[in-house]
């Protein structure tokens, strides 16, 4: 028992411990990570999920949703379907200062978040009350309104014409595969005059 | 070739206050061009009624211009060497307040190892309270450095399970899908044999970053190769704030593997 003690001692004082630790700690992440994981989800959890990072960056081809907008004018004629997705073009400066682009991404988040809400939605509960509907429809709003990301327009290719309604649809891709699906279609809705 | 302890805090202090200073540059300009985020709705989400009346107060656009002013500069003070622990507390409070300002995070990814960097700056001055200062800054920067190698490692062990990563048709799909994309019809990532190849050599080059702390040269090697993903990462996708939130971690890596 004693030289088990002296042993450990060693260990400790030789930092052998904190190489055993750090061991033990990444096999434990290669194991959890094949293991399914629960989602636990909460208002607050949400909010504060930066304390709880997954580092799962780009980790597979899932379902993308993706934003699309059309505008109706005054002479009640609908214009096609636009998708709403950032695509800028790239400066080296940007490595500096990149709000555009950010809020561009930032953007595109709030359509991933709504498309979350959408099929996680409990069977009475009213999309329209998400916080993420209430912002998708204010970017739609703006995207139909000829808003920019700086000189890049949210839509790139406008109809022209001075729309008096809109409506928003939020389509599912199989990134690389062709077809998508639709997942939440808004109600036509008035523009301000 | 080592990185002592002393060294190593300037280089943190300076890579994460420059990261900060970036980032709060970005916040004032967006907060002046976005029209899609509102408190007024946002605010809903948050569940306590008297966190929500003091966040109302927070955000109101003057003041919370103010604190990115304030951020930025001590971001500059941190740089500078002359932030303590009132600066830590400070700045990871308005990291707090600028996550719940954004729905918990503006830019995904960099805003958690920015807080992680925050996090170890606060832990160095707290538990320097209680003891020395080296063996406080010793914790911290193996607090950042654990996270920073636990993301390469999650990030590269999460696409070697999966078929299309191995294969490499991921690379090519994300790509195309990237804010400055799509991919030329031409590019050579479209190549399926290049695409595999790359995709092989993150996944390897993730996977293995651990392995960053048995040497400190091993750690300058995998440390210069991220330095390259990163800036290829910002090429592509426009994530500018990953490239200084990651590259600051560098010098907590580089201090554990020369212990």
């Amino acid at each position: 028992m004693k030289s088990w003690f002296r042993r450990v001692n060693t260990i400790i004082r030789t930092m052998e411990l904190t190489a055993l630790l750090i061991l033990a700690y990444f096999a434990w992440l290669a194991v959890a990570l094949r293991k399914r994981q629960r989602t636990v989800q909460g208002p607050w959890l949400f909010l504060l999920r930066a304390f709880f990072p997954n580092w799962q960056f780009f980790h597979g081809l899932g379902p993308a949703p993706r934003l699309w907008v059309r505008a109706q004018d005054r002479q009640s004629q609908w214009s096609n379907w636009h998708p709403v997705y950032p695509r800028l073009p790239r400066r080296a400066w940007h490595l500096l200062h990149n709000p555009t682009v950010n809020l561009a991404l930032s953007h595109q988040n709030l359509v991933e978040h709504l498309a979350t809400d959408a099929h996680d939605l409990a069977e009475n509960a009213d999309i329209r009350d998400c916080v993420s509907y209430q912002l998708v429809t204010r970017l739609a709003r703006d995207a139909v309104e000829g808003a920019c990301w700086a000189d890049t327009p949210l839509v790139h290719q406008p109809d022209g014409t001075r729309p008096v309604a809109f409506q928003f649809e939020v389509r599912l891709l199989r990134l690389g595969q062709p077809g998508e699906a639709q997942l939440l279609l808004s109600p036509v809705m008035a523009l301000r005059p | 070739m080592s990185l002592d302890l002393p060294l190593a805090i300037r280089a943190f202090e300076v890579l994460l206050g420059w990261s900060l200073l970036l980032q709060s540059a970005e916040y004032l300009r967006v907060q002046r061009f976005d029209r899609v985020g509102d408190w007024r709705i946002q605010r809903a989400e948050v569940p306590s009624a008297w966190v929500r009346h003091w966040l109302d107060f927070t955000y109101k656009p003057t003041l919370y211009s103010s604190l990115l002013w304030l951020r930025g500069a001590l971001a500059l003070a941190l740089m500078l060497g002359h932030a303590g622990l009132g600066s830590a507390v400070v700045l990871f409070v308005m990291a707090l307040l600028i996550l719940l300002r954004w729905r918990g995070a503006f830019n995904g990814g960099s805003d958690f190892m920015t807080l992680v960097g925050l996090t170890g700056l606060l832990l160095a001055h707290v538990l320097g309270l209680f003891t020395d200062s080296a063996k406080a800054w010793h914790i911290a920067l193996w607090y950042v450095t654990v996270h920073s190698l636990s993301s390469y490692f999650v990030s590269g062990w999460v696409k070697l399970m999966r078929p299309e990563w191995r294969s490499g048709h991921a690379l090519t799909v994300f790509l195309d899908n990237g804010v400055y994309g799509p991919l030329s019809a031409h590019s050579i990532y479209r190549w399926p044999r290049v695409a595999k190849l790359c995709s092989w050599s993150f996944i390897l080059w993730e996977g293995l970053f651990p392995l960053a702390l048995l040497d400190v040269r091993l750690a300058a090697l995998f440390c210069a190769i991220a330095t390259v993903f990163h800036f290829l990462v910002f090429w592509f996708f426009g994530l500018n704030r990953f490239f200084w939130a990651w590259l600051s971690t560098f010098p907590a890596i580089l201090y554990c593997a020369s212990v």
